[in-house]
């Protein structure tokens, strides 16, 4: 016999893998018959071919079921749960009961589907926040060079998410395991537009960039387009701008730099920065590192940018640690020395490696100095409580509502039990109408969705779109919200309806006990939820009104300031005497710009750091600062700017004196030591945001010291023509310079923003919170006030007021609400506790804003319960006491 | 009374059951269904029928009859029961009574 001389192997394992087994062995027996008679007639290969053919048509349901029931068992079939006919009751039982009382349904549809949309949208965030910088292919490869500061007896080391022009090629070229480097510095260059010029931020980086990371050219070869020093690669939006069109390849650009308008070819156009990326570019610019600096070991010291590098996909990035933390200690050994002996620095640099996608939260190392989009893991847990919160709320809300009106189908369920439902069927049978509930819901919470999402992309800052939720994750999270939702908010109606004992409910006489606790725990929570949210919001809000209002030590209001860099002496001399011929500008005084900061010894030895500003004598008065003693700057005085210095009381305090005018301070950082005399004492104020403490300052005239920004005072509501004399003043002086103002009392605001985002959240949270929490009881309240109909009949007969009557109804509810503040609380206090640490300048906590909290909320609960309230107190009791 | 109905496919089955009498089992009863209607029926739709008449009730089952072709499988033998022999007959009593209620020569004129 031929080997191949019986039937297909695969084909009986088919036939034994999907026969039922009381069929098989005939049914193969058959097969196998029929094969060797036919391999006699037509062969061995047409026998298989048939037998296979045969084999497939047992692949039906029908040969797979099992035997039929032997004559023992029940001759009555056990329905199964899911019967068709029972289903199609359910359904029509469901939507008539949904029909039948529409207020019930509207607020578990209304308040679930905001609960939902709430869920939704922060899910949508969070996702969004958490998949930043996860585009790039070289992932989990890559990461950035970031550096502690550890002071021997200084518990916390001092973070550096920054690095210089060193690290990068220096630990590239000695650590096999670091494939690649890319340095990437922030820069503000000016750049021909037309006849314009504009500031524009610009990014200078290495190379190796587009082979780094994920950044698509839609033009331009990625390998060699920033190789070129007088290249550059500009987004599609700039190209736009710039030229009119995408296809500026070979096009020029002229951008300022060492001084003067050099052309710059454009080698290549990027598409534009993904959403969630924290490198968003404009412009980028090829690196340079002149010679000199490279050759220079104390740039070791020199922190203004962001390595990344490229690691071997087997390397191990503790190990990779250690070798750059050896590199750096043997190639920097000498200027540590130097630096120590010339600084007096004691701390230690040990270098790490953050991974690129920890980045965007972290808050250790945030992104900076050109990355952009800087966020807390804060704002994903505050917002993902407070959608739970809502959440929470809605189902509260279901399972109060249809528990309270479950009295009314208590005859539905008794029929149903009499004629035979299990239990099982029952909980499937309430379930299900959950689920139906939570469908309709859902629907309607993504149509909330879509209708918000614009106003949430501007609270926070983001550019979600809808289609972010065509993704198979977010998919799977919310049908799983979905389903956790139905069976949170079903579950326990279901359980506890199915448990009605059928003789009690079809003889009416049928009452909860106990069930009372689990409602009012319910509502007690929904309240605590709610007057907790309250209390933040209100904390929230007077501490921003708070940082907003508090006078911060000077006069902002009528300036105007305007940044010019490198503003030399003479042209600021010249900007001021040209701008004072205007009437509408009262005085001019010229500034650094951006913060400065230094480090100088007083006392001797003592070492401080401060911020360090370069005015003239005009900044003091302009500001309306007062000197407290001493004096200010002054024209009298020739040798102010080579020999004097001012402080502000923060620095006498840390510098311990007890008469400061006259003291020294040894700048000994400078090549050559400079010694300064205190000659005036300045009043603190707030030079920097009011979430920060107020530093030591010192103020100097040092005419090498170059000014930035010029504030303007202008005389008030003379904004217009003021503005236009500052522009064309300006223009006419520095016309290639790019021109911008702000007025600074809106500067000092935006300081703020995040506490604005914070306070809108809250507020929205709480509001939320609020409203369905408030619905909830106006539900319970309709069904209680339903029930009662009876005896408050009753008890109008007998003479009860409205007034009592309406008393009766809301009591218990609003002894609830009171009985909530007692959890909420102390949790709120804890909580704007812990969040005001944040503030060096803070409120009080006082007993008010719970005053207020508490009563806001006993309010609006009784608004909520007395519309129903006034209504069945008001009902004719006539009627009531006659329908039976 | 409920009245089982038999389909035109089942009842050629069943009959080719009664014919071999105890010897029907799915690979005779198809060679019969060829033999003698001239219809080619794959193997899963003969046995198909065969089981469903069972679960009808109109035929019964022994397994039997090993052999070593078949892999030493027994033969599941049909026989036709009661019911199933009362089904046949009545449904041959139907046609009869309905033959004879055709009138004369109607059926010798519309097959002109």
């Amino acid at each position: 016999m031929p080997p191949k001389s019986r039937p297909p192997r695969w084909a009986d394992w088919l036939l034994e893998r999907f026969l039922s087994p009381y069929l098989l062995e005939d049914v193969q027996g058959d097969l196998h018959e029929v094969f060797y008679k036919r391999m006699a007639q037509v062969g061995v290969t047409r026998a298989r071919h048939e037998y296979s053919w045969a084999v497939l048509h047992y692949l039906s349901p029908f040969f797979f079921k099992p035997a039929p029931s032997e004559p023992n068992s029940s001759v009555y079939p056990s329905p199964s749960l899911l019967n068709l006919s029972m289903l199609r009751n359910y359904l029509t039982i469901a939507l008539r009961t949904l029909a039948h009382n529409k207020a019930y349904s509207i607020i578990n549809v209304v308040g679930l589907s905001i609960g939902l949309a709430a869920a939704m949208l922060i899910i949508l965030y969070t996702k969004d926040e958490v998949s930043y910088d996860r585009f790039h292919a070289n992932n989990p490869n890559l990461y950035r060079i970031t550096s502690r500061d550890i002071t021997p007896g200084d518990q916390k080391p001092g973070y550096n998410t920054n690095t210089g022009i060193f690290q990068g090629p220096k630990f590239t070229a000695g650590t096999p395991e670091i494939l690649s480097f890319v340095r990437f510095q922030s820069n503000q260059h000016d750049i021909k537009q037309g006849n314009e010029v504009k500031s524009q931020e610009t990014f200078s980086t290495d190379p190796e960039f587009f082979q780094l990371f994920s950044f698509p050219l839609l033009s331009g070869d990625p390998k060699t387009a920033l190789t070129h020093p007088k290249s550059v690669v500009v987004s599609e939006d700039m190209a736009e701008k710039q030229f009119g069109t995408r296809e500026a390849l070979g096009k020029i650009m002229f951008i300022k730099t060492n001084e003067q308008f050099e052309p710059y070819t454009v080698s290549g156009v990027a598409k534009k920065c993904p959403q969630n990326s924290s490198i968003k570019f404009d412009i980028l610019l090829p690196i340079t590192i002149s010679k000199e600096d490279f050759a220079q070991s104390d740039n070791w010291f020199s922190f203004f940018l962001n390595t990344f590098v490229l690691l071997r996909p087997d390397a191990d990035s503790k190990a990779v640690e250690a070798t750059i933390n050896r590199i750096y200690q043997t190639d920097a050994k000498n200027t540590i020395v130097e630096m120590a002996k010339k600084f007096g620095i004691k701390s230690k640099t040990i270098y790490s490696l953050q991974p690129l996608t920890e980045m965007h939260l972290s808050t250790d190392l945030p992104v900076n100095n050109g990355l952009v989009d800087e966020s807390s893991p804060a704002f994903s847990y505050i917002l993902s409580g407070i959608a739970l919160f809502v959440l929470l709320i809605a189902c509260i809300n279901f399972v109060n509502l249809t528990i309270a009106r479950s009295l009314k189908r208590a005859k539905e369920i008794g029929v149903r039990k009499v004629v035979g439902g299990g239990r099982s069927q029952l909980v499937v049978q309430f379930l299900g109408e959950s689920f139906l509930l939570c469908f309709v819901a859902f629907g309607l919470a993504i149509l909330l969705l879509l209708l918000v999402l614009p106003t949430f992309n501007q609270l926070a800052n983001k550019a979600l779109s809808f289609m972010y939720l065509l993704d198979i994750k977010l998919m799977a999270g919310y049908v799983g919200l979905f389903l956790m939702t139905g069976l949170l908010a079903g579950f326990y109606p279901a359980v506890i309806l199915s448990g009605f004992s059928p003789v009690q409910s079809l003889y009416s006489r049928f009452r909860f006990t106990g069930r009372n606790y689990l409602q009012r725990g319910l509502i007690v929570l929904q309240f605590s939820l709610a007057s907790f949210l309250i209390v933040a919001t209100l904390t929230i809000n007077s501490q921003f009104n708070y940082l907003t209002t508090k006078s911060l030590g000077y006069d902002d209001s009528n300036l105007v300031s305007v940044n010019k860099s490198s503003l030399k002496r003479n042209e600021a001399r010249l900007l001021k005497s040209e701008l004072m011929k205007f009437p509408s500008i009262v005085d001019v005084a010229p500034k650094n710009q951006g913060f400065w900061g230094t480090v100088a010894k007083v006392n001797g030895e003592k070492q401080l750091s401060f911020a360090y500003e370069t005015v003239d004598e005009t900044y003091l008065p302009l500001f309306k600062i007062p000197v407290l003693t001493g004096r200010n700057f002054s024209p009298d005085f020739p040798s102010d700017s080579t020999q004097s210095v001012l402080v502000n009381e923060s620095f006498v305090k840390e510098a311990g004196w007890k008469n400061p005018i006259g003291q020294e301070v040894n700048f000994f950082a400078y090549e050559t030591p400079e010694r300064y005399k205190v000659i005036g004492v300045v009043k603190d104020y707030h030079f920097v945001a009011l979430n920060q403490k107020i530093r030591p300052q010192l103020f100097t005239m040092k005419p090498k010291n170059d000014f930035g920004k010029v504030f303007v005072k202008i005389k008030p509501h003379t904004e217009t023509e003021s503005l236009r004399a500052i522009e064309q003043t300006f223009k006419k002086l520095f016309p290639i310079s790019p021109y911008s103002y702000s007025f600074l009392d809106q500067d000092n605001l935006k300081k703020y923003e995040s506490e604005a985002k914070w306070k809108q959240i809250m507020l929205f949270g709480a509001i939320l919170t609020i409203f369905i929490s408030c619905i909830g009881l106006l539900g319970l309240a309709t069904l209680s006030a339903e029930r009662r109909t009876k005896e408050i009949g009753i008890r109008k007969v007998l003479g009860a007021s409205v007034s009592s009557i309406v008393q009766l109804l809301s009591s218990d509810f609003l002894r609830l609400v009171g009985f909530s503040f007692v959890f909420a609380f102390p949790a709120a206090y804890y909580a704007i506790d812990k969040w005001l640490e944040n503030y060096p300048y803070r409120i009080e906590i006082s007993a008010w804003m719970f005053a207020l909290a508490a009563l806001l909320a006993i309010l609006i609960a009784f608004f909520t319960v007395s519309f129903q309230s006034i209504r069945a107190a008001l009902s004719n009791p006539v009627k009531s006491l006659r329908a039976e | 009374m409920r009245r089982t109905y038999l389909g035109e496919f089942e009842e050629i089955v069943l009959l080719m059951v009664a014919i071999l009498d105890g010897d029907g089992y799915g690979v005779t009863v198809s060679q019969a269904l060829e033999e003698h209607t001239g219809r080619i029926v794959t193997f899963g739709t003969v046995h198909n029928t065969l089981i469903r008449l069972e679960e009808k009730g109109f035929v019964s089952s022994d397994l039997g009859g090993a052999t070593a072709e078949r892999g030493g499988r027994r033969k599941r033998l049909f026989r036709v029961t009661a019911l199933g022999s009362r089904a046949l007959q009545e449904i041959q009593q139907l046609r009869q009574e309905l033959w004879q209620m055709l009138p004369p020569g109607t059926l010798r004129l519309s097959s002109l």
